[in-house]
Formats: structure tokens, C-alpha cells, sequence
């Protein structure tokens, strides 16, 4: 019995439990002890079950046996989970630690609770990822949306995080939905629900992508419901009105579980389930156009935002379609590589704009920062790193990942991919153009009149030191798989995923590489525009170029007069939101409050009528005890009459 | 003074004084002048008329017992109306004492009154 | 004759029992009871009860009401008001008595008489022989009879003491 997984996957639970039960009365450092530290417990052991190259699927116990139907509670610790792991434990361990400072101004109980709930997080996104059947994939899909959701209303007196927990949570849960139809599909094909079983009976399992079993549209349907449930959870198009407002929560939590972790299981599930989505083209496709598209449409909209989480949030949202675009065209170890590396680089971006609006008094509307560059400089340094990574530039790790993505979309024999690669070459410019404009507002320039700092202080050693780790691997991290995106050097990710999700099917074009630094290229050059449009001349060095721009005052939005259409088009994120409200929301409001009214009438109301009829009864009943003599005799007498009657009904039929 | 009867059969026929009477009309009598008792006990609020309501009921009773004491020509019926003609009385001078004595207390004009065994 | 004068005086027993009920006033029940009694004795002396007759008049109507008329003098007569604390106790009453008279026709309705004991009639109901079955046959009951009297008397002497607060 290897007791490897569980052990990965209980540690955070522990930590969770203690803080529940004892947390809030313990004081504060046993709670900055515990709750960090059980998940840099967890990281300590993937890393050994990574030294020693585990591959198990291990089961615990059987959770249900009914005649015919096994379901084991058995979790899969293999090279692709271990993968997700060491992310979610490694960058998890990170922020957790970082937030120690950051959430440092809560009260005692706050902090045990915002703890724990990081611990039930970081449980169930390893429960998700250690999975070894469907069933326990749910429950952890489920949790992972619970935690979400009580993460996101942590500050559950402010009603507009209260709102923004119920929506992701409801939209979680259409995904819920798919993935448990889904389920069901697939119980109903094949009559098992651990991986094992339903992939040995797909014929194919590791390195050989099933490529000959037929599709059938029961594998289809059981591929798009899946699929429903991936898009809900990483908030592609359309299930993705909910992770803007997500950015209610705390700025860890925005990391955490809106950058790093629990975003990505949707990759994860399309790339555990790929025996399935390689028979099932049709939905693979589909996941592949939603993810290009979104990755587009999330580009456009984050031109337009002012509050610098939320441009991170939709730059989350079109980094994630990079990855189901990659995952979408077979290339499960190009997703999984950005996968890792976008965990690195937006941790680091949302822990870096947690340190800014740390300093900057709560802070988060960029247009009232500016010139933070000349005072926290350790923080614009770690900000510029992720933005340069986000951008894909040689040599930090963002470079080698998308163009990875990149190359091996153009490379694909499939004629739809050709025209995939064009959004996401559209999308890398557009990057370029909305992280500079990020970073020119915010960093660049003077101070702005309305800043709420004037002298904001550099955050201390437990929030710095995460996002150095961080920025340092970011950095570095090109070096794990190099040779898909420059043409030589490593293929490490590629290697060690390989038993699971297997090679790249089709060879690369000569002209992936030249292709990948001419996007680089003109990604930067749209950086530097940013810089031409959003940072106003008086402020500028660069003088010559000024014809090029508008020119207004500290305007973050300089296209307004040319093209308010579009101005208002995205400020309005293509008004999903008020599509979704009038088309579902309104509805299921008037079908709620009607089914209220009836409830309240015709339940409540025979209930209120049953007790009613025994207060009445009661009453009458209690004339047997009024006190009253004559209400005694009448009883008596009457008694006595009814008595006599039945003697003689008795003695007449007798 | 005695009555010379004879007595034949068992019919319910009395015999008195010559003339024929019927058992059951006096039975009548007494289960209509008991129910009017009754329904006295149970109407009135004065206290005092209840017992004399009482009183009027067992009246009754006794009428029906010697009717039939009369019927069956058994003088036990006769001797039992006397032993309840007596009860009654020391019954109506109890209860008439402690009629007094919670009048003592306070001026009772309605048995509704005396609730106290509420509950 | 002894028709007429069975009818006339279950007229006056009647009369008088619907007089006890619906007077008013206390001592008018009284009287009213006392009518009663007065008719009931000429049946007890038309059912050759002649003992009962003296005895009914003489303790019933001349002692135990006496006593009813002296404690409503010694209490005040009071007068009955409407009273709305059980307003449904006079239907309800109604209701009860009439099953009560039915329950009573059904019962009288079905009656067969018991073939008399072939007794000596000459003497029945005269003195003499209330006598010899009171204190022969119904000896102990007829003392327990005194006793109970005994305990009555006693009883209402210590109920109307004076109570010494």
C-alpha cells in the first residue's frame, strides 16, 4: 500500500481541520505555523515522490460495492498529477506564506478562518488533481468551487463580494452539472468509473493517443459535456462572466485560485481525459475554438480596464485559452509547460499588485498610481519580470511556453488550426499592447494627483521573499523545455509527461522558431506603444514620436473620440453580463419569487392550518379543565347519557 | 288507612283503591321531573338552586322506587327511599354548610365564580 | 277519582319541578321544590306508601327545606344576571338533557314487568311493617343511616364555626 498520495493529500486537510476547530482561539503564530506549513509539508513529500519517480494508483478503500459496480476510493499519483502537485503545493506553499503578511491587519479569528479556507483549497485541488475515478474527480471539482466561493465572499460583510461569491459559485455549478452528465455518459458507455478501467476500455492508455477507436455520439456527448464543465471552471467563453468579479476576494486568493490553481483544472481534466477528447474530435475542436476566442475577446477587454486586478483577471482568462487552445489541438505537454508557467509569472503579477495596493492604502484603481518605479523598486522590478513573461520574452519562462503553444498550432496538419493560430498570434500582440499599458500607468511617469500614498512603503520580508522565488523562476524556468520554442536545449516537460499524455503528434515546421521571435518581437513593439499612448507627453522622453499618439491628459483611455463604439462595446466586456441577466437571471429571479409565493401560501400554510387546528383543539380541550362547575356537570351528565346509550346499542345487538 | 288491592298478574297494572293505574305512567313521571333536574343543575348559576335542583332529582329517584316497590309489592323499595330520603338530607346540610362557608369569603352570586380548580 | 287525583297532582309536581327551574328568585325555587314534594307524597300515598307520605312531608318539605329557606334568609337571595362567561352551557344543556330523555323513553319504552312476590299485601307500606324490615331485615344499614346523620351534623357544626383568623 503506498501511502505516498494520501499522505499529499491529507496534510493540507489536517491544517484545514486544526484551523477549523481550534484556529480562532490560537494565537498567531501557531495559525502562521499551521497554515502555510502543511502545505510546505505536502510540497516536501511530492518532491520526494518526485525524487524516487512514483506511479501508482492506489486504492484505499471500496467506497461503494453494489451487485455488479465496484466504486474504490483510489487516487492516481502519476508523472501528470504529480506535475499538478508540485504547482499547486510549490506556488500554493508561496502565496500562502505571502499572505501571511498580507492578510497580517485581520483580526485573530479572521486569520485562522482565511487560513483555513486555503487549506480546504489547496486540499481540494489536490483531491481533484489525485483523482484516480470520476466520482472522487467530482467531489473535488465541487469542493474546489466551495472553496472558491467561500474564499471570494471572505470579506462576506461587503455585499459586492457576497454577490461575486454567488455568481461564481452558480456558475461553477452549471459546470458541476456537465461534468456530473458527463459522468453518467460515460457509466452508461462503458459501466466503470475509475480512469483505469474506462481508458483500457477506450484502447489506449500513456504514450499512444488512441487514434483508432471510433467515434460514436455517445462518446461525443459525454466529450462536450466534460467540456462544459472545464469551460465553467476556467472561465472561458461563455461561463466566464464570474472570475472578473472573483477579484473580490483578497489578492492571495486572486493568485491562488484565479491565476495558478483552480483555473487550470479545466486544462487539467481535457488533458487527463485526452483518450476520450482523441476520439471525440468534434469536441476536441470545440475546445480548442473556445479557447482561441477567448483568449482574443479576453485581450480586447482588458485594453479597457482601470482596476489592475481585473486586468489580470482577464489576462488570466486569455493565457488559459492559450492552453485549451494547445490542449484543444493535441498538444497536451505544451498546455501543461504554459500551465506551469503562467502559474509562476501571474502569481507573481497578482502577489506583485498585492504589494502595490498594500502600499498604496487598498488602493486598485491603476490611474491613481503612476510613478511607483523611482519608490518600490524591488516590487516594479518583480512586476516587470511577470509582465515580461506574460508578453513572452527571451529569456524569461512565458517566452518559451506560449511559443511552444504557438508553433505546435501552426505546425498542425488540421486545416482549422491555421486560422487558430492566427487569434492567438492576434492575442500575443494584443498582450503586448495591454501589459504595457498596465505597466506605463501604474509604474511609469509621475505620481498621479490622486494617489492615496504619497510615500508608499516596499512591503516587507514575508511578502517580498515569495515573489523574489517566484520572479527568480520565471527567469529560469525557460530552461525545463527550450527546444521547442528557440530550436535547441531541453525538453523536460515534454519528456516527463510523456507516459501520460504522450508526444506531439505531428513534426514542427522549420519555421516555428523564426515565427515564435517574430512574435516576440511585435509583441514588444506593441509594449512600446502602450508606452506612446497612455503616458502623457509632458511626461514622455521621447519626443519625436509624439505625432503618433493622442495626446490627452493622464487618460487611460485615448481612443475615446476616435472610436467610442468600441470604447463602450469593451468597457462593457461585450455585455455578456447584461445578456446572461436579462436572458436567465431575471427569469430564474420572478420563477424563484413565484415558487417563493406558493411555498410560503400552500406549505407553510397547511402547516400553519395543522397548527392552528391543534391550538383550536388544544383550547377546546382545555374547557375540560376550565375550572367551572357547570362545564364538570354538563360533561358529567353527558357522560353518563352516552354511556347508557351504549349499554343498551350493546345489550339491543347483542 | 289501608288500601284493599288484589294483584293478578304481571302487567304493570295497579290497582288502587278500586281503579286501574298504570305502572309506567308514574315511571314517566319521575324520568321527566329527574331530567328537569337535571337540566337545572347544569343551567343555573346560583349556587343554592343548584342543590335544590339536587334535591328535586333525587326526589324523583325515589318516586321511581317506590313505584316499583308498589309493582313488585316488595317493601324493600319503600325501605330504600327512606334510607335515601335521609342521605339526601344530611347531603343538602353539608353541602349547604359549605355553601356558608365560602360565602364567608365572599358573596357568590355565580358558581361560575368559583373556578379555583382551574387547570 | 284516583285518576283525577294522580293527574292533578303530577300537574302540580310538574308545574312545580318548572317553577324550581325558572324562578329567579332563590326562595321561590324553594317553594316551587316544596309544591313538589306536597305532589309527590299523594303518590307516594296513591302507591300505598302511607310511612313515606308522613315522612316526606313532615322531614323532607317540613325540615330539610325549612333549612334551604333558612340559609338563603341567613346569605340573601341574589339574583341571577345573563352571564357571558359560558354562553353555550344553555344549548349544550338542552342538548345533553334531550339524549338524557331519550336514552330514559328507550329504557321506559322496553319495559316487562317481573312477576310480583306473592307477599302479605294487608299491612303494606303501613308503619309496622316499615318497621319490621328496618330493624330486622335492614338493621345495619339503618344504623349506618344514623351514623351518616351523625357525620353531617358534625360536619356542618365545623364548617359554619367561627374561623379565628
Amino acid at each position: 500500500m503506498n501511502w505516498l498520495p494520501l499522505t499529499i493529500l491529507l496534510l493540507p486537510a489536517v491544517g484545514a481541520a486544526l484551523l477549523a476547530g481550534r484556529g480562532w482561539r490560537w494565537p498567531r503564530m501557531l495559525t502562521v505555523i499551521v497554515g502555510p506549513g502543511v502545505v510546505w509539508l505536502s510540497f516536501l513529500v511530492v518532491l520526494y515522490g518526485y525524487a524516487t519517480d512514483v506511479n501508482v494508483d492506489q486504492s484505499y478503500w471500496t467506497w461503494i460495492k453494489v451487485d455488479g459496480f465496484t466504486l474504490p476510493f483510489n487516487l492516481l499519483l502519476d508523472h501528470l498529477s504529480l506535475f499538478m502537485c508540485l504547482m499547486i503545493t510549490g506556488v500554493g506553499g508561496l502565496i500562502v506564506t505571502y499572505s501571511v503578511g498580507y492578510m497580517g491587519h485581520e483580526d485573530d479569528p479572521s486569520y485562522a478562518r482565511f487560513f483555513c479556507y486555503m487549506d480546504v483549497f489547496v486540499t481540494s485541488m489536490l483531491l481533484l488533481v489525485l483523482a484516480g475515478n470520476f466520482i472522487i474527480l467530482i467531489v473535488g471539482w465541487a469542493m474546489v468551487g466551495l472553496s472558491s466561493y467561500l474564499l471570494i465572499g471572505f470579506y462576506y460583510w461587503r455585499l459586492s463580494a457576497v454577490v461575486a461569491a454567488r455568481k461564481a459559485f452558480v456558475m461553477n455549478v452549471i459546470g458541476d452539472i456537465g461534468m456530473i452528465l458527463g459522468t453518467f455518459v460515460i457509466f452508461f458507455q462503458f459501466h466503470a468509473t475509475t480512469y483505469s478501467d474506462v481508458f483500457h476500455q477506450l484502447g489506449c492508455s500513456g504514450d499512444r493517443l488512441c487514434l483508432g477507436t471510433p467515434d460514436s455520439p455517445t462518446l461525443e456527448l459525454a466529450a462536450f459535456l466534460f467540456l462544459v464543465g472545464a469551460v465553467a471552471k476556467s472561465a472561458q467563453l461563455p461561463l466566464h462572466t464570474w472570475l472578473p468579479d472573483a477579484m473580490e476576494g483578497p489578492t492571495p486568493v486572486s493568485a491562488l485560485i484565479h491565476a495558478a490553481t483552480m483555473v487550470t483544472a479545466g486544462v487539467y481534466l481535457v488533458g487527463r481525459l485526452h483518450p476520450l477528447y482523441d476520439v471525440a474530435p468534434y469536441a476536441h475542436h470545440a475546445v480548442a475554438i473556445i479557447g482561441a476566442l477567448t483568449a482574443l475577446v479576453a485581450a480586447t477587454i482588458a485594453i479597457v480596464q482601470t482596476d489592475i486586478k481585473r486586468v489580470l483577471a482577464y489576462s488570466t482568462m486569455s493565457q488559459i485559452g492559450y492552453m485549451f487552445l494547445a490542449v484543444g489541438v493535441g498538444a497536451y505537454a505544451a498546455a501543461f509547460f504554459h500551465l506551469l508557467a503562467h502559474a509562476f509569472f501571474k502569481a507573481l503579477l497578482f502577489m506583485s499588485a498585492g504589494n502595490v495596493i498594500h502600499a498604496m492604502d487598498d488602493e486598485q484603481d491603476m490611474r491613481r498610481f503612476g510613478g511607483l518605479w523611482r519608490q518600490l523598486r524591488g516590487t516594479s522590478i518583480s512586476f516587470l519580470i511577470g509582465s515580461l513573461a506574460l508578453v513572452g520574452v527571451i529569456p524569461l519562462i512565458g517566452y518559451f511556453s506560449k511559443e511552444f503553444i504557438l508553433g505546435a498550432v501552426f505546425s498542425n496538419p488540421d486545416p482549422l488550426s491555421i486560422w487558430l493560430w492566427v487569434v492567438g498570434f492576434a492575442t500575443a500582440i494584443l498582450t503586448g499592447f495591454y501589459t504595457g499599458r498596465m505597466w506605463w500607468i501604474a509604474f511609469w511617469g509621475k505620481p498621479s494627483p490622486t494617489r492615496p500614498v504619497a510615500v508608499p512603503q516596499e512591503a516587507p520580508a514575508v511578502m517580498l521573499w515569495p515573489v523574489l522565488v517566484l520572479a527568480a523562476l520565471s527567469v529560469a524556468g525557460g530552461a525545463l523545455q527550450s527546444k521547442t520554442a528557440i530550436g535547441f536545449g531541453t525538453t523536460l516537460v515534454e519528456d516527463y509527461l510523456r507516459p501520460v499524455v504522450g508526444a506531439i503528434a505531428w513534426p514542427a515546421n522549420p519555421f516555428d522558431v523564426l515565427l515564435a521571435l517574430a512574435t516576440m518581437v511585435l509583441a514588444l513593439v506593441a509594449f512600446g506603444w502602450a508606452y506612446l499612448m497612455y503616458v502623457p507627453r509632458a511626461e514622455r522622453r521621447a519626443a519625436f514620436l509624439d505625432s503618433l499618439a493622442e495626446v490627452a491628459m493622464a487618460s487611460p483611455h485615448p481612443w475615446s473620440s476616435r472610436v467610442p463604439w468600441a470604447q463602450t462595446l469593451l468597457e462593457h466586456k461585450y455585455y455578456f453580463d447584461e445578456i446572461y441577466d436579462w436572458a436567465f437571471v431575471r427569469p430564474l429571479d420572478r420563477l424563484a419569487r413565484w415558487g417563493d409565493r406558493g411555498d410560503r401560501r400552500v406549505v407553510d400554510g397547511s402547516l400553519t392550518g395543522v397548527a392552528g387546528w391543534v391550538q383550536g383543539g388544544g383550547r377546546e380541550l382545555g374547557l375540560l379543565e376550565s375550572g367551572y362547575f357547570r362545564s364538570y356537570i354538563l360533561v358529567f351528565v353527558g357522560g353518563a347519557v352516552v354511556a347508557g346509550l351504549l349499554v343498551l346499542w350493546r345489550a339491543s345487538t347483542a | 288507612m289501608t288500601v284493599v288491592f288484589t294483584q293478578v298478574n304481571a302487567s304493570g297494572a295497579l290497582q288502587i283503591a278500586g281503579e286501574s293505574l298504570d305502572t309506567g305512567w308514574f315511571l314517566y313521571l319521575a324520568a321527566i321531573l329527574f331530567v328537569i333536574g337535571a337540566v337545572g343543575v347544569m343551567v343555573r348559576r346560583n349556587p343554592l338552586v343548584i342543590l335544590i335542583c339536587i334535591e328535586l332529582m333525587l326526589n324523583a329517584v325515589n318516586l321511581t322506587l317506590v313505584t316499583f316497590s308498589r309493582q313488585l309489592q316488595n317493601l324493600d323499595g319503600q325501605l330504600f327511599a327512606l334510607m335515601a330520603l335521609t342521605v339526601a338530607a344530611a347531603e343538602a346540610v353539608v353541602g349547604l354548610g359549605i355553601l356558608v362557608d365560602i360565602f364567608r369569603l365572599r358573596e357568590v352570586e355565580d358558581v361560575d365564580e368559583l373556578s379555583e380548580l382551574r387547570g | 277519582m284516583i285518576t283525577a287525583i294522580f293527574f292533578i297532582a303530577s300537574l302540580l309536581a310538574l308545574l312545580g319541578a318548572v317553577g324550581v327551574v325558572l324562578f329567579r328568585n332563590p326562595i321561590a325555587s324553594v317553594l316551587s321544590l316544596v309544591l313538589v314534594m306536597f305532589a309527590l307524597s299523594v303518590h307516594f300515598l296513591l302507591l300505598s306508601a302511607q310511612f313515606l307520605f308522613a315522612v316526606q312531608i313532615i322531614v323532607y318539605a317540613g325540615a330539610v327545606m325549612v333549612l334551604f329557606l333558612f340559609v338563603i334568609a341567613l346569605l340573601g337571595p341574589g339574583r341571577e344576571l345573563a352571564s357571558s362567561r359560558m354562553p353555550r352551557q344553555g344549548w349544550l344543556a338542552v342538548v345533553v338533557a334531550a339524549g338524557f330523555a331519550v336514552l330514559l323513553a328507550s329504557l321506559l319504552g322496553n319495559l316487562t314487568y317481573h312477576q310480583p312476590a306473592s307477599t302479605n299485601l294487608d299491612l303494606f307500606g303501613t308503619v309496622e311493617k316499615v318497621a319490621i324490615g328496618l330493624f330486622t331485615t335492614y338493621l345495619y344499614p339503618f344504623e349506618l343511616t344514623s351514623l351518616i346523620l351523625l357525620v353531617a351534623a358534625v360536619g356542618a357544626i365545623y364548617l359554619s364555626r367561627e374561623h379565628r383568623q
